[in-house]
């Protein structure tokens, strides 16, 4: 009855499609793209040049820049870092160096576009030291290491199952840890002192493993995972990219497959996956096509599709600090030694989720406790606005905020004030009506106009249009 | 016939006093690092240099039989007021994971990470308390080694308040602003909302905004202002930090905030350990002692747990050699928690720890036990549960019913009695 009812629904859904609204304009775009590729605001000059190129091309050209740049590739590193849960201390337990050779690890997948596929087989079936092999970090970050506890995160992950009732799990029972005599190096290896001379596992879609003594069990397991043939495995990271752009799976939650939770776009997932797949696991071809597509492009109309989404804590952290000028330090308390990160690391670079601050625990920043997507919660509260209404850190920052004291210096008039403010702090020009407003508002307020100054900068990060990444997403 | 069993559950309940409040409110004065529970609640003063270090005396008390460290004069004199677990234990002698049990109960090694009991307590009053201060308050900031919302999510982590308590004006993060008065907040307010007018507003942030404007400007304001308290009062919680930051607490449990975290660091005393304790003790026994008063004095110890204790304790034996010259390491086997008012029973002794002070001795207390009896007295089943996004509901506190071996929660120090679940264990 329910199946028949979800299938109506369904079906009225794709008959009363909304006509597709227009294309934004370009400084939506602008600040669009930057935020939800790099995680960072576009400089005033980028801005600039972005607005004042002609070429028809130019958000292309603009994707394909933010893709591969360094804040791209790490914002990248950071959502995987989330579902890997990298940690230095609880519960993951990495410990310092581990985390930085398991990002760098990440990074470096990323930076030279590993196909997916490929990237997956490293990650499952290395082994060895926790420093020289990376990837080997994988097995490490389990408070409880149990092979079903293994299995379960790989199904989770790869292929979006919260709940596997098959006997798969045998496959990474040969994995043992033993430790070495350098400070919290740790060794992952295989132990093939197993009687069992071979077996025979029945994966839930029927599929038959075949174990065979003296070899690694988990390569049977992830030669099945990562096929082709294994649809299942490129859809739930389509979907997942999907996610990451949209903040909406296709499928959602993006890590809860099941027969019962369908997509809500089919079409559209079968045309993503098989592009995917045609181009041979290429995650960034993936993202190039989502980036480009109708609906990421698509005007921020109020009626229908309008999703407004809350900027992810490191991102809100970072973008008060890049308004200001003013940078938090971050440094981590862990032993042994402490590490101390330049000045000017941004928060969506650090890495290591045992590294916090308090306007990160209270924007919240993900706790990488758990794989789940949900766990990232970008729901507005009091508490935050608080902190930007009326903090003594906010207000702080921007009466020192250099940034904002080369924009006084740099205008005679509330005019050139205000254009400089807003270029800075929106990523836009100001509009004529606007420019009214803060005539009007300096004249009134009677105060210094540096004062004044500071009041449109405070205005504009209290603004729900600062607070929000403004996309259009219909499903 | 499940109504039938409800309603008997409910009765049985009743009867064994589960759902009877005591209290209604918590302060703990976390001591951040682990304090030495032999220079503090468990002296052994017959060990020798070795053991005792520099303290080689002892405070009596006001009760009979109970001393407790040479530095802690001022709390020896109310003994009658509170009283002392000398057989914490939980085994870790790391700070994430000691941390960890002592303010989950939780221990660590499972597959989900539990929420702070300030969180589990904010959740659980998320409907009763209406008051505008938030349900959890740190003064001034939680630890935030581990996720203090575990798997309850954000909403109910600790408000920190930020600023210095101790300062001559305590700048509460949010709250106040020394540079922006009410006029020209509504000058800013109506620039905003003018802004936003032709914006694609959501409703839900004016509203929110509304919600802050009483925060600021209300009431909830004055609690935070110390310049409303005599001079007496402020100089008998002491001028320090964690002396101020007790005042606060006070001040907040008045008001009727169900969790406030007194968070005090430099407790981590490896090196230096008995110089850095001369000014630290006096400035606890000061802190401590003044709170536990005043409370009682204003009648709100009845309704008030004071709990004082760290993530562990330090090793009784003093490391003389280098490079410690004289510290003391962290030591989970067995340490000290004093608990007071709320339905504590004062001028009790629970435990003991062995003649070195290394093991316990007798009725060992873990974590989930202490943390257990707290949700007893403040109406909250410590064998209910809490809800998970993907596994269902959880035992709030997992450890109570892991069948290990347990000596209960701490029915000898409160008046409600024992059901006999907990007794035939």
């Amino acid at each position: 009855m329910k199946t028949i009812l979800i299938f109506i629904v369904c079906l009225i859904c794709s008959v009363v499609q909304v006509a597709a609204s227009d294309r934004c304009q370009d400084e939506v775009f602008l600040r669009r793209a930057y935020l939800t590729v790099t995680g960072a605001l576009p400089w005033p000059q980028e801005c600039e040049e972005f607005l004042s190129d002609t070429n028809p091309d130019k958000r292309e050209q603009l994707i394909d820049k933010l893709l591969k740049s360094e804040l791209g590739l790490k914002y990248m590193q950071m959502h995987w870092g989330d579902i890997l849960r990298i940690k230095s201390e609880f519960p993951s337990n990495l410990w310092p160096n581990g985390v930085q050779a398991y990002n760098r690890w990440i990074y470096e997948q990323l930076l030279n576009n590993v196909p997916y596929d490929k990237m997956v087989q490293e990650l499952l079936l290395s082994s060895g030291s926790n420093f020289r092999s990376p990837a080997s970090n994988f097995y490490r970050g389990f408070q409880k290491r149990s092979p079903q506890n293994f299995y379960n995160n790989i199904n989770l992950l790869f292929l979006g199952n919260r709940n596997c009732s098959d006997n798969g799990y045998l496959c990474f029972s040969q994995i043992k840890f033993k430790s070495t005599k350098e400070w919290k190096e740790e060794i992952t290896y295989l132990d093939f002192h197993k009687t069992v001379p071979w077996q025979k596992i029945r994966l839930e879609d029927g599929t038959i493993l075949k174990l065979y003594p003296d070899s690694d069990w988990r390569e049977a397991y992830v030669l099945w995972l990562t096929s082709r043939n294994n649809r299942r495995f490129a859809e739930v990271l389509v979907n997942r990219m999907w996610y990451w752009v949209f903040g909406k799976g296709i499928v959602h939650e993006p890590d809860d497959w099941r027969d019962d939770n369908r997509p809500s776009d089919p079409e559209l997932l079968k045309e993503l996956t098989d592009y995917f797949l045609q181009q041979n696991f290429n995650i960034r071809a993936l993202l190039k096509k989502i980036l480009l597509s109708e609906q990421f492009n698509a005007k921020t109309a109020p009626e229908g599709g309008y999703t407004p989404q809350r900027l992810p804590a490191e991102v809100i952290v970072d973008a008060i600090a890049s308004v200001t000028g003013i940078w938090s330090t971050y440094s981590s308390r862990v032993p042994e030694p402490f590490t101390f990160y330049p000045p000017r690391t941004r928060a969506t670079h650090l890495g290591d989720a045992t590294v916090s601050s308090s306007e990160l625990e209270l924007f919240g920043k993900v706790s990488r406790d758990v794989s789940l997507e949900s766990q990232r919660n970008n729901a507005i509260t009091s508490r935050q606005l608080l902190y930007l209404m009326n903090s003594s850190q906010l207000e702080r920052r921007i009466r020192k905020s250099p940034t904002l004291q080369k924009i006084y210096i740099n205008s005679t008039n509330i005019e050139q004030l205000a254009t400089a403010i807003t270029l800075r702090v929106l990523s836009r020009r100001a509009t004529e009506q606007e420019i009214a407003m803060y005539k009007e508002y300096a004249e009134q307020s009677n105060q210094p106009l540096m004062e004044t100054a500071i009041d449109i900068m405070w205005m504009q990060m209290n603004s729900n249009e600062f607070l929000y990444n403004h996309k259009s997403l219909r499903l | 016939m499940r109504t039938i069993l409800l309603t008997l559950i409910l009765l049985l309940s009743l009867c064994f006093g589960v759902n009877a409040q005591r209290a209604k409110s918590v302060i703990l004065v976390y001591l951040d690092g682990g304090p030495a529970q032999t220079d503090t609640f468990d002296p052994k003063p017959e060990m020798g240099r070795n053991y005792h270090g520099n303290y080689s005396g002892v405070c009596k008390t006001n009760v009979e039989g109970i001393e407790i460290g040479e530095k802690l004069p001022l709390l020896a004199g109310m003994a009658d007021k509170y009283s002392l677990i000398r057989s914490m234990t939980h085994g870790s002698n790391a700070h994430e994971t000691g941390h960890y049990a002592m303010i989950t109960g939780d221990t660590s090694g499972g597959a989900v990470v539990y929420p702070s009991f300030g969180a589990v307590i904010s959740y659980m009053k998320r409907d009763s308390y209406k008051g505008i201060l938030p349900c959890y308050i740190s003064v001034t900031s939680a630890n935030s080694r581990f996720n203090e919302g575990g798997f309850l999510g954000n909403e109910y982590k600790s408000f920190d308040t930020g600023g210095k308590p101790e300062g001559s004006e305590y700048e509460v993060e949010g709250v106040v602003n020394k540079f922006v008065d009410r006029k020209r907040m509504d000058s800013r307010m109506s620039l905003l909302n003018k802004f936003e007018s032709n914006s694609m507003n959501c409703k839900e942030l004016d509203s929110l905004r509304d919600i802050n404007m009483e925060f600021i400007w209300g009431d909830s304001r004055e609690v935070f202002n110390l310049s409303n308290e005599p001079d007496s009062i402020r100089q008998r919680y002491g001028k320090s930090k964690l002396g101020q930051s007790c005042l606060v607490a006070r001040r907040l449990v008045e008001a009727g905030v169900p969790f406030v975290n007194v968070r005090t660091t430099g407790w981590d005393t490896h090196k230096k350990h008995f110089q850095k304790m001369n000014t630290m003790l006096p400035n606890l026994d000061k802190a401590l002692s003044a709170l536990i008063a005043d409370l009682d004095s204003r009648g709100l110890l009845d309704s008030t747990i004071v709990l004082c204790g760290g993530e562990f304790g330090r090793s009784p034996k003093v490391w003389w050699e280098a490079p410690w010259n004289g510290g003391r390491a962290h030591f989970g086997n067995a340490f000290s928690y004093l608990v007071a008012g709320g339905g504590f029973h004062g001028g009790k002794v629970v435990g003991k720890s062995d003649k070195t002070g290394e093991k316990v001795a007798e009725r060992p207390v873990r974590p989930c036990e202490l943390i257990g009896t707290v949700y007893l007295l403040m109406g909250i089943d410590p064998y209910g549960t809490l809800p998970h996004v993907s596994e269902g509901n959880l035992p709030i506190l997992p450890s109570l019913i892991d069948n290990k071996p347990s000596e209960g929660l701490l029915y000898e120090i409160i008046d409600i009695k024992s059901p006999d679940h907990e007794t035939t264990k």
